[in-house]
């Protein structure tokens, strides 16, 4: 593969890198929108043995947008896959309980990019116009979940959350619907993340 | 907490995917197991074998294919490529369990869309080398990658060196059979050897060249050689080849 995808993908990661760390930098009038309020650590979720980045609340955390960098390694994957996501989330209720912050459905999706030759976002130039009606380098993906957290002032974190979620990526969506025979619970498959909010 | 519950039940649902195409887990080396079943069965004499079109998106109506084959006595069955329409790992997971629910060896050509992403590496893993070559009952059959678009025309998709070496005339084989999953003509094959395959074929006395990709069934005569592509499975159709001495007959089986 080419060293091109690399490079990009490192420019990807120092990115990320300053706009956490505009996160330690205090604010007196509220940190402006575009600093994070809170980061992710995922496992699996089709977009990496691990990923990771900076997510941003709005109304009342109901909304959330995040940017994940993700990363499978050959030796699990079979491959150098890296990944770079983008979700929108929405978490219609919050319940409180004895300390606990629960958050019973969280519904979204995802755009995933990418990285390397191998995978195609604009139809290279050996075919016609709409050969492929998909793009192998950019995958959606709908999303169901839930998760549950607590607040730890030890470590400065207003909520650390734990979150588990049913990733339907399109291709498995669309065999859904064409053969759920075949599909049946393959519609889904399972990530697992930690939030940590600020 | 409702997730652990929830987590409890999606223990079956094949769980965690770190990438739509990576190559992990799965049941590995198809072809040289059905290989292996093969060189068990010494049959000779008059067989029968199925022959299957495009899979893709229509993984119900294979299964419905695959339930009618077992009703069947056949030796083998051959798919003829597009197991999948994205080429992702998962796709290839149930394409491959449909067909190991075949009570007989099966084996799959690479179509072109089987190589999208790392399709063509998944595709290696789970069968073997896209290009294959065995003998059945004083049959030889050659399966070989003809997806010529997939890797820009390079001149040597479909392989012709190999093909030439595998249709080799031996004492002993009565027939020859090939199998891919463009047929020549068509233009997502290479057209400078679109001819060149059609006279090697007619030249080595291939007695029928299997295709599919088009979605739609055909079958003609060139240079003396039969040529027989198969419907996709969205249609619930394939071919049943039977074999005795020199008679070669194809039907087409809906079901």
């Amino acid at each position: 593969m080419a060293a091109g995808w690399h490079s990009r993908a490192f420019l990807v990661a120092a990115l990320l890198l300053v706009s956490t760390a505009a996160l330690s930098e205090p604010s007196r009038e509220g940190p402006p929108w575009y600093v994070p309020d809170h980061a992710t650590f995922q496992f699996a979720g089709s977009i990496g043995l691990f990923s990771g980045g900076p997510g941003w609340s709005f109304l009342d955390e109901s909304v959330e947008a995040g940017l994940l960098l993700g990363w499978a390694p050959p030796l699990v994957a079979g491959e150098d896959f890296l990944t770079l996501t983008l979700k929108g989330q929405l978490h219609p209720f919050r319940l409180e309980w004895e300390g606990w912050s629960v958050r019973p459905l969280t519904v979204g999706m995802l755009f995933s990019y990418t990285f390397g030759d191998a995978y195609f976002v604009r139809l290279p130039d050996r075919y016609e116009d709409g050969y492929y009606w998909f793009k192998t380098g950019l995958r959606p993906a709908l999303l169901l979940g839930a998760g549950a957290g607590r607040p730890v002032p030890a470590l400065g974190l207003r909520l650390l959350e734990g979150y588990f979620e049913l990733v339907a990526t399109d291709y498995r969506i669309i065999h859904f619907l064409q053969d759920p025979g075949t599909v049946e619970t393959g519609l889904f498959s399972l990530a697992l993340g930690v939030r940590f909010r600020f | 907490m409702p997730w652990p519950l929830l987590l409890l039940l999606c223990g079956s649902c094949g769980v965690f995917e770190f990438h739509p195409y990576e190559l992990r887990g799965g049941d590995r080396d198809r072809h040289a197991r059905s290989l292996e079943r093969l060189r068990r069965d010494t049959r000779e004499g008059a067989f029968r074998f199925a022959v299957i079109g495009d899979m893709q998106l229509f993984l119900d109506e294979s299964a419905a294919a695959v339930r009618d084959i077992q009703r069947r006595d056949v030796a083998f069955v051959v798919q003829l490529g597009d197991l999948t329409e994205y080429g992702s790992a998962k796709e290839y997971e149930w394409a491959a369990g449909l067909l190991e629910e075949l009570p007989v060896p099966y084996f799959a050509v690479i179509g072109n869309h089987d190589v999208l992403g790392t399709g063509a590496d998944i595709y290696r893993r789970t069968f073997g080398p896209t290009f294959l070559s065995f003998d059945y009952a004083g049959s030889r059959f050659v399966l070989y990658d003809s997806n010529s678009r997939e890797y820009g025309f390079p001149g040597n998709v479909p392989d012709l060196e190999a093909l030439r070496e595998a249709l080799t005339p031996e004492p002993g084989l009565t027939h020859l059979f090939t199998f891919s999953h463009v047929p020549p003509g068509h233009g997502d094959f290479d057209a400078t050897l679109s001819q060149p395959l059609e006279a090697l074929q007619a030249e080595r006395g291939v007695s029928v060249s299997f295709h599919a990709h088009i979605h739609r069934f055909d079958s003609n005569e060139r240079q003396g050689v039969r040529y027989f592509v198969a419907d996709s499975l969205e249609n619930r159709n394939y071919l049943l080849v039977s074999v005795q001495g020199e008679s070669v007959q194809v039907e087409r089986v809906f079901y």
